[in-house]
Parts: structure tokens; sequence; C-alpha cells
């Protein structure tokens, strides 16, 4: 009699370790085969690698920055400003398609036919063209209706011309940091004055009356400061002259349909994942909110919101993302973003393995550090189960 | 009869006219909104229809009018659908553009998926290269004349079609019990998904030819090719995740219990299933990489976008853009949005009961 279970040599954790070995070996053998490769290609061309370019003159203009830049600063702080300006533009798409994103939202379950039949064809359209099409048909719209020679006024105080869009914009009397440290210290005494008010009302039952207007209160004392130093807040309305600009805050043709573009792309993507987020709250949920006596605010803001956000933050995350992702496609019509930078400065050094690699890691943390924020708004907003 | 057909329209009108001004809300919307409408629309008309020139398709016809200038995209549809494909030879890429598309919408259906469709597909591609390139009894073109429409095409259905089997070999190893694989397939997913499609097109088209040997260098259309294949296999990847998440684990143990190897639970459990569950998401994936090789034209490609502007370089026309952006944009819009209503309706008829 032989033995009833033979022992054999490939048991499954032997298999498992060899399987394993063999991935481990073959991605060294391909890593080392690019790396001899590439130092021997790179040693033909004569190309040095090494951080130290990072801080030569970089030696090429932007045509619009939101970081202060000009062609005698280093490459390092060139990166900083494209990173600049992609978040800038990141930024300003994501908060107005946001916003935008939440009416036509709305307006996808409204009962109300033409309502609903404009926002399913701003849906559909956005979900079906390619965004790179949609700035370049912007682009070139834009370009043909703007006055060629002179400066037309479209609203009171907003002026077009081949410079871009002006609007009238304040100038203040403090510096831009003042203004900042004013704003956090607001915000962070509104937020701890709801706080001291929740306290109350759960102590008392009733919700002080203050509550409400501590956030006027401190705006109010912020806007007397403000007037009381120096010269006060100036309105700074755009002058014409010839075709061109001054003074007012100014868009360019570029940045302008660059910006609509993509907030109406992603506005039509925000619109559906809100409209999943309503529909996912059952109808019973508003009901039982009436008959505890809640009014159509308190149900939305304290029973159908906190409900919604559960199902709209995971998407929401991925949206935000895509934004960054999609800021890329500015290169069509000739934004500076971070790309557009990494690619003349990539052209100009021949620095390719370094500029590969800071193209890399800077997506990474963006879209890591944005996927941890959304990660932990996620956790607060999630049902605690016990 | 003709009774109940007159009561259920005077119900449908009367409810639509009823939702249009009911409520005070809704009155007020529709006044906004027709307001609107009243002020956009003659205008969007009047440039569209009644002020544009379509015929002839001569340069002449665009020299006095305030509307739009169709003559140009009548006159130049086949340069800017086929690019500088030989004039003679254009029934060619025409016959590869209807050839793929069928194929796409033929492969949504799972009723359609066996062993037929790896067929269908190998057969398709082969084809759709002969066509194209020529030989065999066809005029030969370079690869160089390609263009237009059939590139765009062809870049989207390889790099879905061989994205797909990467993309389950990927999920399967994300989600394997041992540490390197699952390790090493969740590193590149994640690394792909960060990165923005022009990045990585940019990055393969400077490092590729650092990487590799001259002799291993391939063209500027499969630096682009490679490109989207891996960002559609990291993407397909997690689709297909998604739907291993939601096969039941009495699954997997029922096919390891009747003595299935790993090979044979997956090919015959697990992902026939897995895969019907995120069909809506795996349609939304392909309209995606449609969009996507709208990019190409970054790294020098002559795709639709490309071959649109090559086309207004012609100095005889005003340069009329804003109209071929349209016309391009409107095939896009069509082949998406006719893929997904397409994909809809064959998921409607999934979830139906069985009669």
């Amino acid at each position: 009699m032989g033995e009833l279970y033979p022992k054999q040599f490939w048991t499954r954790s032997r298999r498992d370790l060899a399987y394993q070995t063999l991935a481990l070996l073959l991605l060294f053998g391909a890593v080392a085969l690019v790396i001899v490769t590439a130092s021997a290609n790179l040693a033909d061309r004569g190309i040095e690698t090494g951080a130290e370019f990072l801080g030569d003159r970089a030696g090429f203009t932007l045509s619009e920055t939101w970081l202060p830049y000009s062609p005698n600063d280093s490459n390092l702080w060139v990166v900083a400003v494209g990173i600049g300006n992609t978040l800038a533009i990141a930024t300003i798409v994501a908060f107005f398609s946001t916003v935008l994103g939440l009416f036509v939202g709305i307006a996808r379950i409204s009962d109300n036919p033409l309502v609903l039949g404009l926002a399913r064809g701003w849906v559909e359209i956005a979900r079906n063209s390619p965004p790179i099409l949609l700035l370049l048909f912007l682009y070139s719209f834009i370009g043909k209706i703007l006055p060629t020679t002179d400066t037309a006024q479209f609203l009171p105080h907003v002026l077009v011309s081949q410079r871009g869009f002006a609007f009238p914009w304040l100038t203040l009397p403090v510096s831009a940091a003042w203004l900042a440290f004013g704003l956090t210290l607001g915000i962070c005494a509104t937020f701890a004055a709801g706080k001291a008010a929740t306290r109350q009302q759960k102590r008392t039952g009733r919700r002080p009356a203050w509550a409400g207007w501590t956030a006027a209160f401190f705006a109010g004392l912020a806007l007397i400061a403000l007037a009381m130093t120096g010269n006060g807040i100036v309105i700074d309305l755009p002058v014409a002259n010839g075709p061109d600009i001054e003074g007012g805050l100014i868009f360019s043709p570029e940045f302008f349909s660059l910006a609509v573009g993509l907030i109406f792309y992603t506005t039509g993507f925000v619109a559906e994942i809100i409209r999943t987020g309503l529909m996912s709250v059952p109808r019973g949920q508003w009901e039982a909110g009436y008959s505890l006596g809640l009014s159509r605010w308190q149900i939305l803001r304290m029973v159908v919101i906190p409900q919604m956000l559960r199902v709209i933050i995971p998407p929401m995350n991925s949206q935000y993302i895509n934004i960054v992702k999609n800021s890329t496609l500015v290169i069509a019509i000739g934004y500076a973003d971070f790309m557009v930078v990494m690619g003349t400065m990539i052209n100009k050094t021949s620095h390719a393995i370094e500029g590969t690699l800071i193209i890399i890691v800077t997506y990474l943390v963006i879209n890591l550090t944005l996927s941890a924020v959304m990660n932990r708004l996620n956790r607060l907003v999630q049902v605690v189960e016990r | 009869m003709s009774a109940i057909i007159q009561a259920s329209l005077t119900h449908t009108v009367f409810g639509f006219v009823r939702r249009l001004v009911g409520s005070p809300l809704n009155f007020v919307l529709t006044l906004i909104f027709a307001g609107l409408l009243a002020v956009a629309l003659p205008p969007v008309i009047r440039w569209v229809i009644t002020d544009a020139a379509f015929f002839p398709a001569v340069p002449e016809s665009c020299k006095a009018i305030s509307g739009a200038c169709w003559s140009f995209v009548i006159a130049k549809h086949s340069q800017i659908l086929f690019g500088i494909y030989p004039n003679d030879e254009r029934w060619r890429p025409l016959i590869v553009c209807v050839l793929l598309i069928g194929l796409l919408v033929y492969s949504v259906r799972p009723s359609a998926w066996s062993k037929r469709l790896a067929w269908f597909w190998g057969g398709a591609l082969i084809s759709s290269w002969w066509l194209m390139g020529g030989g065999f009894g066809l005029t030969v073109v370079e690869s160089d004349l390609w263009g237009g429409l059939p590139v765009t095409l062809i870049l989207t259905v390889v790099a879905i079609g061989f994205g797909f089997p990467t993309g389950i070999l990927l999920a399967l190893a994300r989600r394997s019990k041992l540490p390197v694989i699952s390790l090493l397939a969740t590193l590149f997913i994640e690394m792909t998904r960060a990165l923005p499609l022009l990045s990585i097109l940019f990055i393969a088209s400077i490092m590729l030819p650092l990487m590799l040997p001259e002799e291993l260098l391939p063209d500027k259309f499969f630096r682009a090719l490679i490109a989207l294949y891996l960002f559609a296999s990291a993407y397909l990847s997690e689709v297909i995740r998604g739907g291993l998440q939601a096969i039941p684990k009495g699954q997997f143990e029922a096919g390891e219990a009747v003595g299935l190897s790993f090979a044979q639970l997956n090919a015959k459990i697990i992902l026939p299933q897995a895969i019907t569950v995120v069909i809506p998401a795996l349609t939304n994936t392909i309209i995606v990489m449609i969009k996507n090789t709208s990019l190409v034209l970054v790294v020098g490609l002559f795709d639709l976008i490309s071959s649109g502007k090559a086309a207004l370089a012609d100095p005889a026309w005003s340069s009329p853009s804003v109209e071929t952006y349209l016309f391009i944009t409107l095939i896009y819009f069509l082949l998406c949005f006719g893929f997904s209503r397409f994909a809809d309706r064959m998921e409607q008829r999934a979830k139906a009961p069985a009669k």
C-alpha cells in the first residue's frame, strides 16, 4: 500500500513563491534592460542626468501666469509657476462646475418639460463630446466675435476686445496677506460662534437668536476695518483705450474659453452625480420629515442632504481628480499649464528623465492629496455603525 | 376606440401644459427659460440656417454672407474625414470605419460573447489593416498617409481590444492573494490612473526613444497606440475589478470544491458573471476612450482634429474654423451618443424578464 496522499513537490505555497519570484525577476530584468539602454542612449547623445539643471536660468517666456514669473527665473521656479497655473484653473473649474452642476442636477429631476429638456441637452452634449473639441470650438468662436480694432461694451462696465474680457474689480487698501489673515480669522470666529450656539441649543433647547447673524457681524466688522485704513475700498473700472483695456480684472480670450469650456464639460458630469444622489434618497424620508413637522428647507438640510452626500462624495472625488487631469487639455489653445511648461522645459534642457519624474510625482501628489481630503470628508458623512 | 385615443391624447397634451405652467414655480421657470430661448435661438438659427452658405460648395459662396460657411464643410468633408488618404482610394477607409463601428456595437451584447467574437475581432482587424495599407491586389498606402476618422477608430478599437484581456489579467492580479503580484498590479493601475492621458502620451513619445534600442523603436502611430493601450487596460481593469467584487464568495468556493483550476474557475464561472454586471460601466469606459483618442493630435498624429486643421489651412477659404470644429464635434457626438443609446437599450432588454 502506498501513501494515500503522495507527497508532491509543487505544493501550493511553493508554487506561489515560484510565481512571485518569477514576476520579480521579470520586472528586474525589464528595468535593468531599460536602464542599460537608456544610459547608453543618453551617453550617445551627450546628455547628463542630475538635478543641477533646476537651478539654471529658464529662459523662455510664458504668456500668462498666476505666480510672478520672468524668463530669468530658475527652472525650479518655472515648475512651481506651471503647477500654480494648473491649480488655478482646476480650482476655478471645480468651484463653478460644482455650483452649476447642483442647479443642472436639480433641473434634471424637475417636472417642467422645458427645464428638463434644456438640462438634459446640456448633460448629453457634455458627456458625448471630447472636451478638447469644446475648447477649440469656443476659442475659435470667441476669436471670431471679439471686435478686432477697438473695444466694445458688453454690459455696463464690462468691456471686450482682442485683449480679452475686462470686469470691474475692487482695489483694496491692504495687502493680500492681511486680507487672507482677516478672512481666516473671520471664518474661524463664525465657526466658533456656531459651535457655541449649538451647545446652547443642546442645553436649553433653543438656538440663540444671534447665531444666524454672526457671519454678517464679522463681515461688517471687516468692512469697517477696511474702510478705516487709508484710501478705503476703490472700485477699479476697466477703461478702454483703443483696442487696449486698462484697469479692472482682465481675462485673456485663452483663459476665458478654456475656463468656460471646462466648466461646461465638467458641469454635465457633476449634474449626473447630483441627480443620482437626489434620487438615492427615498420619498419616504421627505414624508417622514413632513410628518415630524419639519419645514421643506429643514428636511433638505437635516435629512436629505446628509444622506445624499454619502452617495455623491466618492464620485465627486474622481470628478475633481478628472478636472486636474482635464486641465492638461488647455495645451490645445496655448495656455501655459503644468504640462506645457514641462514640455517646453524638457525640450530646452533635454533632461527628459528628470522632467518625466517631476511630472509623475506632481500629479501623484496632487491627486493623492485630493483623494485624502475627500476620503476624510467621506468618513465624516458616513453612517457610524456600532 | 378613437374616443380612447382622443382621451389619452387630450390627457397627454393637458399634462404637458400643466407641467409647464401648473404651479407658480413652474410658471416662473417656464417664463424665464422661454424668454432666454426667445433671445438666444433666433440669432443661432439665423447663423446656422437662414444666413448660412451651403451650395454651391465653392469659396465664393462664403464671401458675402453673415452666417455659417457650411460650403467649406461640404467641400472638404472627405478631407476632414480621411485626411490625406489618396482620393481614389477613399472607399477603403470608409469600409474600415463602418466595419469597426459595427464591430464595437456588435460586441457590447452579452449574447455575442463567444469564441466566434474573438475570430470576428481578429478578422476585422486584419482586414482593416489590409484595406488601409493595401497590398494583395490593392494599391499600397503608407501609414504616413492615414488620417482622420479611421485613425481615431483604429486607435480606439485596438486599445480597447487588447486592453480588455490585459485589464482582466490586471484585475485578477490586483485581487490575488500573492502579495508581490497584487502590489505590482496595484502600482501600475494607480500610477496610470493618476496621470492625465496627455502626459502619458507625452511621456511615451519622449521616453520610448530613450528607453528602447534604435531597432525596436516604434513609429509615432505605435507609440500613441501603446500609450492608449496601457491607459485603457488600467481603466478597464478597475471596472472589471468592480464586477469581481460583486460576485458572492460562495461562487469561488463552489468552483474550488468541484476541483476547477484557477483558470477554469475564472473563465467558466466568475468572469462571465462579473463582466455582465459591469456592462454599463464598460460602455462608459469605451465612450471615454473614443473621446480620449482626440488627444493624439498633441503627439502629432493625424486624427480628425488634425485633418480638420489641415483642411482649414487652404488659403482659398476664409478659414471657417468654428464650422469645422462643430462638424468634428458632431461626428464624435453621434458616435458616442449613438453608442451609449444602443448600450442602454441592450441593458434594458437584459433587465427585462424573460418571456
